[in-house]
């Protein structure tokens, strides 16, 4: 059994380079903690790797979304909107574990898993697929 | 105690009090540059309207602004009062613009460049103004003209005295007055190129007043033009002088001076001020705090602090430290007022991090995040008692010492909008405190200029990053208020905690949703006091425009007085008179320029005296023109002399000769009240009167 919680695949690949590369900064991250949960890591450096979490991926969706309004996505607001539920949620899950002070290693890891990848199956599939079909008719121009 | 501070209290007081009964979009003080704007449109619209209706040669001007004033009253009449006192209101928002910015210091460090460009523009609107009231050609445009030429004319830049082309009704030309009419014309176009510059370092500049205030402003002087229309005075005679003009003290009032002090005292006291107001900024210097710094590791590109900076201070270059971006954020130090603005912006500035010495991807030197995380767990480890609350307050706002109490803490940051929403997600998320408080300066007067917009954008959701959703807004309140109302600050803070006592704990996982801050307490008057005030400010500001546009009179003259006008324009005599060239003279010269008589070119100058009845009224000596001094000598003085029958002398000389004179003259003269007395010389008739 692999000992991430989540494994890059080329499906998540949106192809706006520096994007892909923070999506694979952000996997990394989340499978140390995931890791770290798995070995029952003392509260405050789980607190304290959802908290960096949380400061990485704001930072990742401002750069998203300076891209799709460069862009002039059509999915932007929707897009945006599922990003700004996600740093709700993620606040939400750091302060279950600071006010129990206690966490459920299986639960939590599972939470943070559905928590990204469901983004990644949705709204950024879509993005991609939208950049996709625009990649293809400047190609049809081109030819 | 500094002149800035002497400043300051009135401004404090009228900032105080327009902060209370205006609404904020409406409150003139914290508009005066954007007013000041509108007031020049004005003008351009109406000028151009008058100038198709203008004749600029010297027989058809007068008439025809008569005309554009009588004729059509009602249009025409119109726009030539709202040219004038439109104009005369852009002095005064210039002028009150550029005090209250020296009374908050808004000039020194790296705001130097906004002051240094707004002091030109100061010339422009005089320029503009003077060469306005000249165009008029009624007796305060004479006055104007010949007083303006008399400055002129002290610069070593004519070769001859401009004044004499006023000297008397036939030396006046058409030609004088196109160039008035283009100076007119091209002085506000440079202007407005350095009013764009004024404001080239401000991003999201105000260039437009609130549209309700715009048109309040542009009615008041509609009422103003119809109830005191600028007219015209009688059409200028350079034969008379007027004894008294009724002056526009907005624009005109060195030109007394003149009368008094002299032109050389007056340009001394105006270069004098100019220079001292482009020097402002260094006197004496301010030390801007160390400018925003980028932590290349916590900076991806995303460009929030480009688009939030009020400065322009941030730009996007190329990444240079080869990690995978496109883009990283460069801060030009000197144009960085260190607000920390940027830092608000950045989503990695969130306290949640685990390092104890994080660091934003944008940061003041002076004001580390990491630092300001563990004052605000200090802080709020002091509290006690219920309603705790975490004040933030403007550290160029209201003195916040009035809101010391057990339950509140305060932290200053150089402004609000530096702290990023997360710390108050952080505070309230955490139970830090009960609330917290946003303190910063009045609506739309923010010391950084776009601090409480950008802090309130963010609170309701309209500009990123957010304040998130599960932050109870009734837990957040914004108290803006004039920095000189601190009383209103502490009442603000007793509202807010009042308020905190009646509400229910804190419940997690609740979305509360996006919405404004709460509001500490309603700051304007009730409604009948506000509008009584608007009446009170925007009649007491068309009065005093309407009145000091043209009164009071100045008297040029006494009752009884005349003025004598001593004009001439003489080629005085070589110093050395032709002679034979020698043969070793000639043997010096080039072949094209030997010939066989020499004549140096170099002329006497001449001497002038001007007694009346025996009693010496002028005497001068006046050098030829030209770099070989081969030129004419040029006299112009304006003498006032009492009316009435008495006996003038003139003489020249202009042959360098000891004694006597080359010309003299008897002149019996009744000189009646007002009358210009031009006294000229002829090299064929001698001295010629009228």
């Amino acid at each position: 059994m692999s000992p991430n919680l989540i494994e890059w695949r080329e499906e998540f690949r949106l192809g706006l380079p520096e994007v892909d590369e923070e999506h694979r900064g952000l996997i990394d991250a989340i499978n140390r903690l995931h890791r770290e949960l798995m070995v029952g890591a003392a509260i405050v450096r789980v607190t304290g790797a959802i908290g960096d979490i949380h400061a990485a991926i704001a930072s990742h969706f401002a750069l998203e979304e300076k891209e799709m309004a460069a862009l002039r996505y059509d999915g932007y607001l929707a897009h945006k909107t599922d990003h700004e539920r996600l740093l709700d949620e993620i606040l939400d899950i750091l302060d279950e574990v600071v006010a129990t002070d206690r966490y459920d290693p299986a639960a939590l890891s599972a939470r943070l898993s559905a928590w990204f990848v469901e983004h990644f199956r949705t709204h950024d599939a879509r993005l991609h697929h939208w950049l996709v079909g625009r990649q293809g008719q400047a190609d049809q121009l081109l030819s | 105690m500094s002149l800035r501070s002497l400043l300051r209290a009135p401004f404090d007081w009228l900032d105080r009090l327009c902060a209370r009964a205006f609404p904020p979009d409406w409150n003139p003080m914290v508009q005066l540059g954007a007013i000041g704007w509108f007031m020049f449109w004005i003008v351009a619209v109406s000028g151009v309207y008058l100038y198709i209706f203008f004749d600029t040669g010297i027989r058809g001007t007068w008439q025809s602004v008569e005309a554009i004033t009588r004729n059509q009253w009602w249009a025409g009449g119109v726009m030539r009062s709202l040219h004038r006192y439109a104009s005369d209101a852009l002095v005064v928002l210039a002028l009150l613009h550029m005090l209250r910015e020296w009374s908050m210091d808004r000039m020194r460090g790296n705001h130097w460049f906004a002051w240094a460009t707004g002091v030109p523009l100061l010339l422009f609107v005089y320029v503009c103004g003077i060469t306005g009231y000249w165009l008029v050609w009624d007796l305060r445009a004479q006055y104007v003209a010949v007083q303006t030429t008399a400055l002129l004319d002290l610069l070593p830049i004519f070769g001859e005295p401009i004044g004499r082309n006023f000297v008397d009704q036939a030396s006046v030309s058409d030609r004088f007055f196109t160039l008035m009419a283009f100076i007119h014309i091209a002085a506000p176009l440079l202007m407005l190129l350095f009013m764009w510059i004024h404001i080239a370092r401000h991003a999201r500049a105000r260039t437009n007043p609130a549209r309700g205030l715009g048109v309040v402003m542009l009615l008041v002087l509609v009422a103003l033009s119809l109830a005191h229309p600028a007219l015209s005075g009688p059409p200028a005679d350079l034969d008379r002088i007027p004894p008294t003009v009724a002056l526009d003290w907005f624009y005109l009032p060195a030109f007394p001076l003149i009368d008094r002090w002299g032109g050389a005292a007056v340009w001394a006291l105006s270069l004098g001020l100019l220079a001292l107001l482009l020097l402002m900024p260094w006197l004496p210097p301010r030390r801007t705090p160390p400018a925003a710094r980028v932590d290349l590791a916590n900076c991806n590109g995303c460009a929030r602090c480009f688009a939030d900076c009020p400065f322009g201070a941030i730009t996007m270059a190329p990444r240079s430290d080869g990690r995978p971006y496109a883009q990283e954020a460069l801060v030009n130090a000197d144009q960085c007022m260190a607000c920390g603005l940027c830092t608000g912006s950045c989503p990695t500035a969130t306290p949640m991090r685990s390092a104890p010495d994080f660091f934003a991807g944008i940061e003041l030197p002076d004001r580390p995040l990491s630092a300001l995380r563990l004052e605000m767990q200090q802080a709020a480890a002091r509290l006690s008692g219920d309603a705790r609350v975490i004040v933030i307050a403007c550290g160029s706002g209201a003195d916040i010492a009035g809101c010391a109490a057990e339950g509140v803490a305060t932290i200053r940051l150089p402004c609000v909008a530096m702290l990023p929403p997360s710390f108050i997600d952080y505070v309230v998320s955490r139970g830090l405190a009960d609330g917290v408080l946003l303190a910063g300066c009045a609506p739309g007067d923010c010391y950084h200029r776009l601090g409480d917009r950008w802090t309130e954008e963010r609170i309701e959701g309209k500009r990123d990053p957010w304040l998130r959703e599960r932050v109870p807004r009734e837990r957040v309140a914004v108290s803006w208020v004039a920095r000189a109302d601190s009383r209103r600050r502490a009442a603000d803070v007793a509202a807010f905690r009042a308020r905190l006592r009646t509400l229910p704990a804190i419940a997690r996982g609740i979305r509360h949703g996006l919405a404004p801050a709460t509001r500490a307490i309603r700051r304007s008057w009730p409604k009948p006091l506000q509008w009584t005030a608007w009446v009170a400010l925007f009649g007491a500001l068309a009065f005093g425009t309407g009145a000091l546009a043209s009164w009071p009179a100045w008297r040029v003259l006494g009752p009884e007085q005349a003025v004598i006008s001593l004009s001439l324009r003489h080629v005085a005599k070589t110093r050395i008179e032709c002679k034979p060239l020698t043969p070793e003279e000639l043997i010096k010269l080039k072949p094209n320029m030997r010939r066989q008589v020499g004549c140096p070119r170099e002329r006497w100058p001449v001497y002038v005296e001007l007694l009346r009845d025996g009693q010496p009224l002028y005497q001068g000596e006046h050098a030829p023109a030209g770099l070989w001094n081969d030129g004419p000598s040029t006299v112009l003085e304006r003498i006032v002399v009492p009316q009435g029958l008495q006996t003038l002398t003139v003489r020249l000389r202009d042959s360098g000769r000891k004694a006597g004179f080359d010309y003299e003259q008897e002149i019996p003269a009744d000189l009646a009240a007002a009358q210009n007395f031009v006294i000229e010389f002829r090299a064929d008739r001698g001295f010629v009167y009228h």
